[in-house]
C-alpha cells in the first residue's frame, strides 16, 4: 500500500492508528473511529485522561464482544477462574496481552475509579495480567471482563485458564543462592583474621569462635543450598553415568568432612570458605542459566487458543453458554462473529468465512456454504453461524494430534550435554589421579597419605568447570532475548549447534501471514469503475476487502447511494447509475471456471463480469539469501499443508536441492521429521500455526515463528520473531560460537585444576590456597565466557 | 579486645535478621515483579489535582 | 475492604523541612567559624565557649544529626506515606519525632560549647542526650513500622528498604557505643577502654555514616531521581542487588579507622577487606541512579532538582570510590590525620548530602505550597556557587593533606627528619585553608540563595494542607488465599514485625554478651609498668576531654620510622587499658601528644596554654588563658575513681579516699616547679598581695591538672623496659 498517503493521514488520539475512513472529531482531537471515541469520552469524565499523557496515543480499538463472554455468568466457569471468592470478594487475574506501557499500567490499576465495586487492580507488566479484587454482590466477573474490553483491554480467557488453577512459583533456588551467598560472606569474614596473621595473641583467643561459627554457618550451606548436587549425583550413578555433579558432589562432602575435623582436632582453620563459595558459585551459575520470558509460553497447546464455552442451542431455540468439554456429537452451537470453532462439524445455517490463520498461520479466509464441513481451530469473521457437533474437542480433527505420544514423552534426558560428555573423563581422571597420589604418599609417609587424599579431592572440584556452560549459555540466551529469539532453555542452544536439517513450514514462516499480494487478471477497470471499487470496498470490514482496499491505490472518496454486504457472499454498491459487485464467482455470477489453488475475489460492475484478483503469499524479506547461506551447512525441505499452487514459484527463489513437499497434514510433517530422525539426522523444525505443532514437538529444536510474540505460539524450543527469521543462519552460528567457547574455557579450568592438583598431591594445600584458587578459577572462566560471547554477539547486529 | 565478641555478636544477629526478613520477602512474593513497582511510583495519586503540579502531566517526551 | 481516603501529612513533612534549613545555616556558619578559626586562631580570643576544640563537635553534629537527620526525616515522611499509600501511622509519633529531634539538638548546641562532651567522635553528646536520641529514634522506627503494617500498597519499594535498615542499625550503634557508666548528671565515661573503645568507636563511626548519611539518601535517592525526572529507575532489580548486598558489606568495614594502630594487625586487615569490597555495591547504586537519567539529560539541563542529584550521585560515586582507596593499608599511612581526610569528607557531606538534600527541597517545596518554584534563575545560581563551593573546599584540602603528609615523612640523609619542627609543616599549607574558608563561604551563600527562593516560593504558594488520596486497603488473610498462591499470605507482616522483635532481641543479647566480658579484665593484658592515673592527671584528663583537644591531637603514634622520629616510641595497646574513653584522635592539625610527657617544662606549658604563639611562634592553636585562671572542680573526684573501680581500673579504696591530698601534693609540686621560671614567680606572687583573701592559689587551678596530664603521658613505658612486654600485648 502507499506509505506515503498513511502518513498524511491524521493519527487517532486514542489508538494511534492513521484515521483511513471518516475521521471523527471529538474536543478538538480526532479518532479513527466511534470505539476509540467513546473510551476517550468514558476516561475523559471520569478525569482519566493522564491515560494519554503518560504515552501519547496508547489505547486499542475496543472490539464488539456482544454475546462473547456470556459463559463468564456461569458458577462453575467463575469458581475455576477466579482464585479467591469469600462470597463478598472476589479476585481474579487476567492476561491481557495488550499491556504495553506505562499508561496501560496506570489505568488498569485506576479500575475503581471507573466502577466504584471494583477496590483495587494490580498489574504485573512482567506476566502481562491484571490482577482484580471486586466486589462480587454488587459486581460479577462477566462485567469486569467487559468494563476491560470497553476501554480495549480485552482479557484472554482461553480453555487453558479453565484447566490450571494457579501454578506456585518455585523459588527454592533463590533461597538456597541467598542461604549460600550469605553464609559465604560471613564465613569469609570469620576466616580472614587467621589468613592474616598466626599466633596473635587475640587471634589464638578467638580462633576457636571464628572456625565453629563458620562450621555453623555451613551446615545449611551443605545440607539445604547443596542438596541439589548430591541428589543429581545419586540419580547420575543408578543411571550408570557420571555426571559433573559426582565430583561435584564428592568435593562438597570432602571439603565439608576434612574441614570439620580440622577445627575438631585442631589442625587448621579448614576450607569453610571454599566450601560455601563454591556452592554460592555453582547455584548462582544455575540462577544466572534460567532466563525467562515471563510473558512467553513454550507448553501451549490448543487448549491455549480455544475458548472455555461456547453458545449452544437447545431444541426450542433457547442459547445457552456450554462448556467446550462437554460438548457432544449432535449438539447445535452458535459461532458469533470472531468466535473460534472448537470442534469439527457441519455448517447448517449462514455463510461462514472461516479465517483458518490460528492453524495454518495464513490469514486468507475460506468461504463455506451451509452443508459444508467445518474444521475445529477455525475463526468466523462475519456474521452468525450455527453448526452442528461431528466430534467432540478431543476427537476433532486438529486436537487429537495432541494425542500422540510425542506431547508426553519427556525428550530432554536423552540428551547428554556437553558438560556430562567431559565429566565422565574428569571424574575418572581424578579419581585415578587420587588413588595414585595416596597410595605413593602411603608409601612414602602414611601420615600425609589422608591429607592429600582429601586435598585432591578438594581442589579438583570442579568448580569452574561446572560454571563455563550456565554462564556461556545463560549469557547467549540474554543475547538471543535482546534479538527477539527467545529460547525455552539453556540446552536449547547446545542442540541447535548441533543441528544439520532444517524444515520450515510455509505458510505463515517464510510467508508472511497479513501482507498479501494480488494480481488482477481480467478486464482493464474504467476511471470511474476504480473510484466505486475502492470506495466499495471501504465499506466492508470482510478481511479480504481490506486486504485488497490496501492493495489498490486511494482515489477520492465518494459517498455511495447504495451498499450492501452479503454475508459470506460479497459486497454490492451503486453510485449513481453504475453498480458494482465484489465477492465469490456464484455472487459476481460469472461462468468462469475459478482457480481452485488460490484465494480470489470477482468483480462485476454493472453486472458486467471484469475479473478476478488472486492473491498471493508474501514471503518474507531476505529469504532466498537466508537458504542460500544455509545450503551450505544443511538439508533444506518446506513442508505447506497447502496446495502446489506456489511449487514454481519457490522453485525460482530457492536453492536447487532445497525440498518441496505440499498438501502436508499436520500428522505427516511429525512422520516426515521422524523419518529424518531415525536417518540419524537432527532436525530442527520452524513452524508458526497449531498444525505444526507436532512436527515442532518432534524435532530436535522446534522454532515456532511469531509476528508478535504477545499472541499466542504453539509449544515449541524456541520463539523467533518473524522479522529476524532472515537471520537464522547467523543465529545457528553463535549457537556453535557458544559451544566452542565452552570447551575453551574447560581447559581454563583445566589449568587451574592443575596448579590445584600440584599443591595438593605434594601434601601442601593450605586452606588459604583453595580460598584463593577456587574462586579465581571461577571468577575468571566467568569473565572469560561472558566476554567471548559478547564480543561473538557483536557480529548478529 | 574481649568487646570482638560484641561486635562478632551484633554483626551476625544483624545479618541474620536482614537475611530472615529477605527469606520472607522473597517467599511472600515481594520480588516476583521486579518491573512494574518501579513505574508505579511514577503515578501521583493525590485526588485533589492541580493542574500546574502532578509530574506524570509532563510526560509528554518519550 | 472498601475504597478507603486519606490525606497524606504534609504539616510535619513542611516542619522537618524548615528544621533542615535553619540547622543547616546554623551547622555551616559553625563549620565556617572553625575555618576560619585556622586562620585568624585567637578570633573568639578567651571565649571558653567558642574555642575550636569545642565548637569542632558542634559543627559535626550540627551538619549530620541536624541538617541531614532533619533532611532525612522530611524526606522519608514525604516518601513512606506515598510508597506506601498510607499516612503516618501516628500523628502524635510524628510530632514527637519532630519536636524531641529539635530540643535534642538544642540541647547539643547548649552542651557541647560549654565543654559536656564524651569525646567520641560522632557521638560527642553526654548520656542523658543519648538516651533522649534512642527515645526519639524508637519512636521513629515504631511510627514507621506501624506505617509499614497499616500501608495500602502491598510492595515494599526499595527505598523502604533501606529506610528499615537506617532505622535497625543505627539504634544498635547508637546503643552500644554509648554504653557508658555516669559519673555525674553530663559527664560520664565509656565502659570501654583504650583498644576496645576505639574499636567499637570506630564501629560505630564508619557505620554512622553507613547508615545515617548513606543508606536513608539511598532510599531517597531511589524515589527523589524517579520522581524528578519521571522516569522509572534503570534497574530496579538492581537496586534491589545492591540494598541486599550493601546490607550484608557495611558492618564490618569500621577498623579500616584504625589502620597502623595498636588495633591487632588480623582486625585491620579485615576492615581493608570489607572496605574494598563495599566498592562494588555502592557503585551499583551510583550507576543505577545516574543511568536512569540517560536520555533525560534535556532535562537535567533545564531542571535544578535534577542538576543537584546528578552532582549529589557523582559526590557519592567519588567518595565511595575513595574511600576504600583510603582503606588501603599503603595509602591510609599517607593519608590518615591529614586534611586529605577532611576532604574525602566534605565530598561525601557537602555534595552527596548537600545536594541531595537541595534537590529534595527544590522538588518538595512547591508540591508542598502548591505553586511553582520562585526563580529556576535563583536555583541554578544556588547550584553553580555551591559546585564552585565544594571544588574549591575539596581540591585545597587533598593538596594540604598530600604536602602535610610529605613533609611529616621526609627525612634529611642523616637521618634526621626535614621538618623536625611540627609547625613547619602547618605553616606552610595556611593558604589552603584560605581557600577551603573561601569555598565554604561560597556553599553557605549558595545555601542563603536556597532560603530566599523559598521564602519567595512560599509567599506566592498555598498555604500547606494535607493531600487527600485513595486507596483500597489489604485484604485480610483467608485460608483459601493462602492455599491458592503465597504472594499474599499472612507472612506478608513478618519482616517488620521481625526487625522490631530482633532489635530488642539484639539489645539484650547485646548486653547480656557485654557485661561480662567487659568487666573480665583477665584477658586484658596490662603492662606491669602502665598505671592507672592520679586523681589530677584523671582530672587533667577531663579537661582535656572538655576543651575538645583531641580535635586537633592524635594519641596514637604508628610504628613509621619518621613518627618514632618525631614522636617517640609508637604506641602500644597496653598503655590504654586505662583510657576511659580512649583519645586517640584521627586528625593532627596539632602534634602527636603521646609522648609529650616530660618533653618540655611545667612552665613551658603554662606559657603555651596562656599565649601558644609566644612559645611557638607561627602556632594555630588558640590560648586556653581560662584553664590559668579557673579553679579546678574537685568535687567528682572520687565518684569518677570510684565508677572507674567499676570499670575495671584498679584504684584501692584508700586511693580513693585520700584523693584530695594527693591531688593537692601533686598540685603543690608542679607549683613549685612553676616557680623554677622567675618571671612567673614575680607575676605570681605579684597578683597573690592583689588578690588577697579571694586569691586562687595555682595548685587549685585547672592548668595545673592538665599539666599533671600532659606530663604523664606516654611516660609508662620505657623503651628498654618495653621489650618483653610488646611480645604479650600485641
Amino acid at each position: 500500500m502507499d506509505e506515503k498517503t498513511i502518513l498524511e493521514l491524521s493519527q487517532c488520539f486514542h489508538c494511534g492508528d492513521p484515521c483511513k475512513k471518516e475521521i471523527i472529531s471529538f474536543e478538538e482531537k480526532s479518532f479513527c473511529c466511534n470505539g476509540c471515541k467513546t473510551v476517550y469520552e468514558l476516561f475523559s469524565e471520569n478525569d482519566l485522561t493522564c491515560y494519554y499523557d503518560l504515552q501519547s496515543s496508547p489505547g486499542a480499538i475496543p472490539k464488539d464482544i456482544e454475546g462473547k463472554y456470556d459463559f463468564l455468568s456461569q458458577q462453575n466457569i467463575i469458581e475455576k477462574l477466579t482464585e479467591f471468592d469469600d462470597g463478598e470478594t472476589q479476585i481474579v487475574t487476567l492476561s491481557i496481552p495488550y499491556i504495553h506501557c506505562s499508561s496501560c499500567i496506570w489505568i488498569l490499576e485506576n479500575l475503581n475509579k471507573l466502577n466504584k465495586h471494583i477496590t483495587s487492580s494490580q498489574v504485573n507488566f512482567g506476566k502481562k495480567n491484571v490482577r482484580i479484587t471486586y466486589n462480587s454482590k454488587k459486581y460479577s466477573l462477566k462485567e469486569v471482563v467487559l468494563l476491560l474490553c470497553s476501554i480495549g483491554y480485552e482479557p484472554y480467557i482461553s480453555l487453558e485458564d479453565f484447566k490450571t488453577g494457579q501454578q506456585n512459583i518455585n523459588r527454592s533456588l533463590i533461597y538456597k543462592v541467598a542461604i549460600a551467598g550469605f553464609a559465604f560472606g560471613n564465613v569469609m569474614f570469620l576466616s580472614f583474621p587467621e589468613y592474616f596473621e598466626v599466633g596473635e595473641f587475640w587471634i589464638d583467643q578467638y580462633k576457636h569462635t571464628f572456625r565453629w561459627l563458620m562450621f555453623l554457618f555451613s551446615l545449611p550451606v551443605v545440607f539445604y543450598s547443596g542438596s541439589d548436587y548430591f541428589i543429581s549425583a545419586y540419580k547420575g550413578l543408578r543411571a550408570k553415568m557420571l555426571n559433573i555433579d559426582v565430583p561435584i558432589a564428592l568435593g562438597i562432602a570432602v571439603l565439608f568432612l576434612r574441614s570439620t575435623s580440622d577445627i575438631l582436632f585442631d589442625l587448621g582453620s579448614g576450607f569453610f570458605d571454599s566450601l560455601t563459595g563454591l556452592v554460592f558459585f555453582l547455584l548462582l551459575g544455575r540462577y544466572f542459566q534460567q532466563k525467562t520470558y515471563q510473558y512467553l509460553s513454550f507448553e501451549r497447546d490448543y487448549k491455549s487458543y480455544f475458548p472455555i464455552a461456547v453458545t449452544k442451542i437447545e431444541m426450542y431455540g433457547t442459547e445457552l453458554p456450554i462448556q467446550v468439554y462437554d460438548i457432544q456429537k449432535g449438539d447445535r452451537l452458535l459461532i458469533r462473529n470472531e468466535e473460534l470453532i472448537p470442534v469439527d462439524g457441519i455448517l447448517i445455517k449462514g455463510n461462514a468465512s472461516i479465517d483458518y490463520g490460528f492453524v495454518t498461520g495464513e490469514s486468507a479466509t475460506v468461504l463455506k456454504q451451509s452443508g459444508d464441513k467445518l474444521f475445529a481451530g477455525g475463526r468466523q469473521t462475519t456474521g452468525i453461524i450455527e453448526m452442528e457437533v461431528l466430534k467432540s474437542v478431543e476427537q476433532s480433527y486438529l486436537t487429537q494430534l495432541w494425542s500422540n505420544d510425542v506431547f508426553n514423552k519427556n525428550r530432554l534426558d536423552s540428551f547428554t550435554t556437553l558438560t556430562n560428555v567431559i565429566s565422565k573423563r574428569f571424574t575418572i581422571a581424578v579419581l585415578s589421579i587420587t588413588c595414585i597420589a595416596t597410595l605413593f604418599w602411603l608409601v612414602v609417609d602414611p601420615s600425609k597419605a589422608l591429607n592429600v587424599f582429601t586435598s585432591v579431592l578438594i581442589i579438583a572440584c570442579p568448580c569452574a568447570l561446572a560454571l563455563a556452560a550456565p554462564f556461556t549459555l545463560g549469557n547467549v540466551l540474554r543475547i538471543f532475548g535482546k534479538l527477539q529469539f527467545y529460547l525455552k532453555n539453556a540446552s536449547v542452544i547446545e542442540k541447535l549447534a548441533a543441528i544439520d536439517t532444517i524444515i520450515f513450514d510455509k505458510t505463515g514462516t517464510i510467508t508472511s501471514s497479513k501482507k498479501s499480494t494480488a494480481v488482477y487478471e481480467g478486464v482493464e477497470f474504467s476511471e470511474s469503475e476504480e473510484i466505486l471499487l475502492k470506495n466499495t470496498l471501504r465499506g466492508s470490514n470482510h478481511v479480504l476487502s481490506r486486504s485488497l482496499y490496501d492493495i489498490l491505490d486511494v482515489n477520492n472518496i465518494i459517498t455511495l447511494d447504495h451498499f450492501e454486504e452479503h454475508m459470506g457472499k460479497g459486497i454490492e454498491a451503486k453510485f449513481h447509475s453504475d453498480s458494482m459487485k465484489v465477492g465469490s464467482s456464484s455472487f459476481v455470477g460469472t461462468t468462469e471456471e475459478m482457480a481452485v489453488l488460490n484465494t480470489v475475489v470477482h468483480v462485476s460492475s454493472n453486472n458486467r463480469y471484469k475479473g478476478k484478483f488472486i492473491f498471493h503469499n508474501k514471503y518474507r524479506k531476505g529469504l532466498s539469501r537466508l537458504f542460500n547461506r544455509l545450503k551450505q551447512q544443511y538439508d533444506l525441505a518446506i513442508l505447506s499443508g497447502d496446495n502446489e499452487g506456489e511449487r514454481d514459484y519457490l522453485k525460482k527463489m530457492l536453492p536447487t536441492k532445497t525440498k518441496l513437499l505440499f498438501n502436508q497434514k499436520p500428522v505427516d510433517k511429525l512422520e516426515y521429521i521422524q523419518y529424518h530422525q531415525t536417518e540419524g539426522a537432527n532436525v530442527l523444525m520452524i513452524g508458526d500455526g497449531l498444525n505444526d505443532a507436532g512436527a515442532l514437538a518432534q524435532s530436535d529444536v522446534g522454532i515456532a515463528i511469531s509476528e508478535n510474540v504477545n499472541v499466542f505460539s504453539p509449544a515449541c524450543d524456541a520463539i523467533l520473531e518473524a522479522s529476524k527469521l532472515r537471520h537464522l543462519h547467523m543465529y545457528l552460528q553463535m549457537s556453535k560460537t557458544a559451544i566452542k567457547i565452552i570447551k575453551w574455557s574447560f581447559i581454563l579450568s583445566l589449568m587451574y585444576n592443575v596448579v590445584g592438583i600440584y599443591f595438593a598431591v605434594t601434601g601442601q594445600l593450605e586452606p588459604v590456597i583453595a580460598a584463593i584458587l577456587m574462586p579465581l578459577s571461577s571468577i575468571s572462566v566467568v569473565i572469560f565466557t561472558t566476554v567471548a560471547t559478547n564480543i561473538s554477539a557483536r557480529k548478529l547486529e | 579486645m574481649s568487646v570482638i565478641y560484641v561486635l562478632l555478636t551484633i554483626s551476625i544477629i544483624i545479618a541474620v535478621v536482614f537475611f530472615v526478613a529477605f527469606i520472607f520477602a522473597v517467599k511472600n512474593g515481594q520480588y516476583d515483579d521486579s518491573y512494574t513497582p518501579s513505574i508505579r511510583m511514577l503515578f501521583e495519586d493525590e485526588l485533589v489535582k492541580d493542574q500546574s503540579k502532578p509530574s506524570i502531566k509532563t510526560k509528554k517526551t518519550n | 475492604m472498601e475504597i478507603q481516603q486519606f490525606y497524606y501529612d504534609n504539616k510535619i513533612v513542611k516542619k522537618f523541612l524548615f528544621a533542615t534549613m535553619l540547622w543547616g545555616v546554623v551547622g555551616m556558619l559553625v563549620g565556617l567559624l572553625l575555618a576560619f578559626l585556622f586562620l585568624f586562631p585567637n578570633l573568639t580570643d578567651g571565649i571558653s565557649w567558642l574555642s575550636f576544640g569545642r565548637l569542632r563537635p558542634l559543627h559535626t553534629n550540627a551538619v549530620i544529626f541536624a541538617f541531614v537527620g532533619n533532611a532525612i526525616f522530611a524526606g522519608v515522611y514525604y516518601s513512606t506515606q506515598r510508597l506506601l499509600k498510607a499516612r503516618m501511622a501516628s500523628d502524635l509519633l510524628s510530632n514527637i519525632n519532630f519536636w524531641g529531634w529539635q530540643l535534642i539538638i538544642v540541647a547539643a548546641a547548649i552542651t557541647l560549647p560549654l565543654g559536656y562532651t564524651s569525646s567520641k567522635e560522632y557521638a560527642e553528646l553526654e548520656w542523658p542526650i543519648d538516651i533522649a536520641i534512642a527515645i526519639v529514634w524508637i519512636v521513629f522506627g515504631w511510627n514507621l513500622i506501624a506505617t509499614i503494617l497499616k500501608r495500602r500498597q502491598r510492595h515494599l519499594y526499595v527505598a523502604i528498604w533501606f529506610y528499615i535498615a537506617t532505622f535497625v542499625t543505627v539504634a544498635v550503634l547508637h546503643v552500644f557505643n554509648s554504653l557508658e557508666l555516669p559519673v555525674s548528671g553530663l559527664k560520664s565515661y565509656s565502659v570501654y577502654a583504650g583498644v576496645q573503645d576505639a574499636l567499637v568507636q570506630w564501629w560505630y563511626g564508619h557505620n554512622a555514616v553507613a547508615f545515617f548519611l548513606t543508606t536513608p539518601f539511598l532510599g531517597l535517592m531511589y524515589y527523589f531521581i524517579p520522581k524528578a525526572s519521571n522516569r522509572p529507575i534503570f534497574s530496579y532489580r538492581l537496586s534491589i542487588v545492591h540494598f541486599w548486598s550493601l546490607i550484608f558489606i557495611y558492618i564490618w568495614a569500621g577498623p579500616h579507622h584504625l589502620l597502623y594502630t595498636a588495633l591487632p594487625e588480623w582486625a585491620q586487615n579485615l576492615g581493608v577487606a570489607f572496605s574494598i569490597m563495599l566498592l562494588m555495591p555502592s557503585w551499583g547504586g551510583m550507576i543505577n541512579g545516574l543511568l536512569t537519567l540517560r536520555g533525560a539529560w534535556d532535562k537535567v539541563r533545564i531542571d535544578p532538582v535534577l542538576k543537584f542529584m546528578v552532582v549529589a550521585i557523582t559526590g557519592y560515586g567519588m567518595a565511595t570510590f575513595e574511600g576504600p582507596m583510603l582503606s588501603l593499608k599503603n595509602v591510609n599511612a599517607i593519608a590518615h590525620y591529614t586534611d586529605w581526610i577532611i576532604a574525602h569528607v566534605h565530598v561525601g557531606a557537602l555534595a552527596w548530602n548537600g545536594f541531595l538534600t537541595f534537590g529534595m527541597v527544590y522538588y518538595m517545596i512547591p508540591r508542598l505550597f502548591k505553586t511553582k518554584l520562585f526563580s529556576i534563575g535563583l536555583a541554578n545560581l544556588h547550584f553553580w556557587i555551591g559546585t564552585l563551593g565544594i571544588i574549591l573546599y575539596a581540591l585545597p584540602m587533598y593538596v594540604a593533606g598530600f604536602m602535610q603528609a610529605s613533609m611529616w615523612k621526609q627525612f634529611n640523609p642523616d637521618g634526621t627528619l626535614v621538618y623536625g619542627n611540627f609547625l613547619e609543616t602547618v605553616t606552610e599549607i595556611m593558604p589552603m585553608y584560605w581557600m577551603r574558608a573561601i569555598g565554604g563561604t561560597l556553599f553557605l551563600l549558595g545555601m542563603l540563595v536556597m532560603i530566599y527562593n523559598v521564602i519567595q516560593t512560599i509567599r506566592r504558594g498555598s498555604e500547606v494542607t494535607d493531600e487527600l488520596a485513595e486507596a483500597a486497603a489489604l485484604q485480610k488473610v483467608s485460608s483459601k488465599r493462602v492455599a491458592s498462591e503465597g504472594w499474599h499470605s499472612w507472612l506478608e507482616r513478618k519482616p517488620v514485625q521481625l526487625t522490631i522483635f530482633a532489635t530488642i532481641a539484639i539489645l539484650i543479647g547485646g548486653i547480656i554478651q557485654i557485661v561480662p566480658t567487659i568487666m573480665v579484665k583477665s584477658n586484658i593484658p596490662t603492662i606491669s609498668s602502665v598505671k592507672p592515673y592520679t586523681p589530677l592527671e584523671l582530672e587533667g584528663r577531663d579537661i582535656y576531654i572538655r576543651e575538645g583537644c583531641v580535635g586537633c591531637h592524635s594519641q596514637m603514634i604508628r610504628p613509621f620510622r619518621d613518627e618514632v622520629e618525631r614522636y617517640g616510641e609508637y604506641s602500644k595497646a597496653g598503655e590504654y587499658v586505662y583510657d576511659h574513653p580512649f583519645l586517640w584522635g584521627s586528625k593532627r592539625t596539632g602534634p602527636d601528644l603521646h609522648r609529650i610527657g616530660g618533653k618540655y617544662s611545667d612552665n613551658w606549658h603554662l606559657n603555651h596554654f596562656y599565649d601558644p604563639q609566644s612559645t611557638s611562634s607561627g602556632s594555630i592553636m588558640p590560648s586556653y588563658k581560662w584553664l590559668i585562671t579557673d579553679a579546678l572542680d574537685k568535687s567528682d573526684t572520687e565518684t569518677k575513681m570510684r565508677v572507674m573501680v567499676k570499670l575495671g581500673v584498679p584504684y584501692t579504696q584508700e586511693e580513693i579516699d585520700n584523693a584530695q591530698k594527693s591531688i593537692t601534693e601533686q598540685g603543690t609540686q608542679i607549683e613549685k616547679n612553676l616557680y623554677a621560671d622567675p618571671d612567673f614567680a614575680k607575676a605570681y606572687e605579684a597578683d597573690k598581695k592583689s588578690g588577697g583573701s579571694d586569691f586562687l592559689e595555682m595548685r587549685n587551678r585547672e592548668v595545673v591538672a592538665v599539666i599533671a596530664y600532659l606530663q604523664r603521658l606516654g611516660t609508662d613505658i620505657k623503651v628498654q623496659d618495653l621489650e618483653p612486654q610488646t611480645t604479650q600485648n600485641q
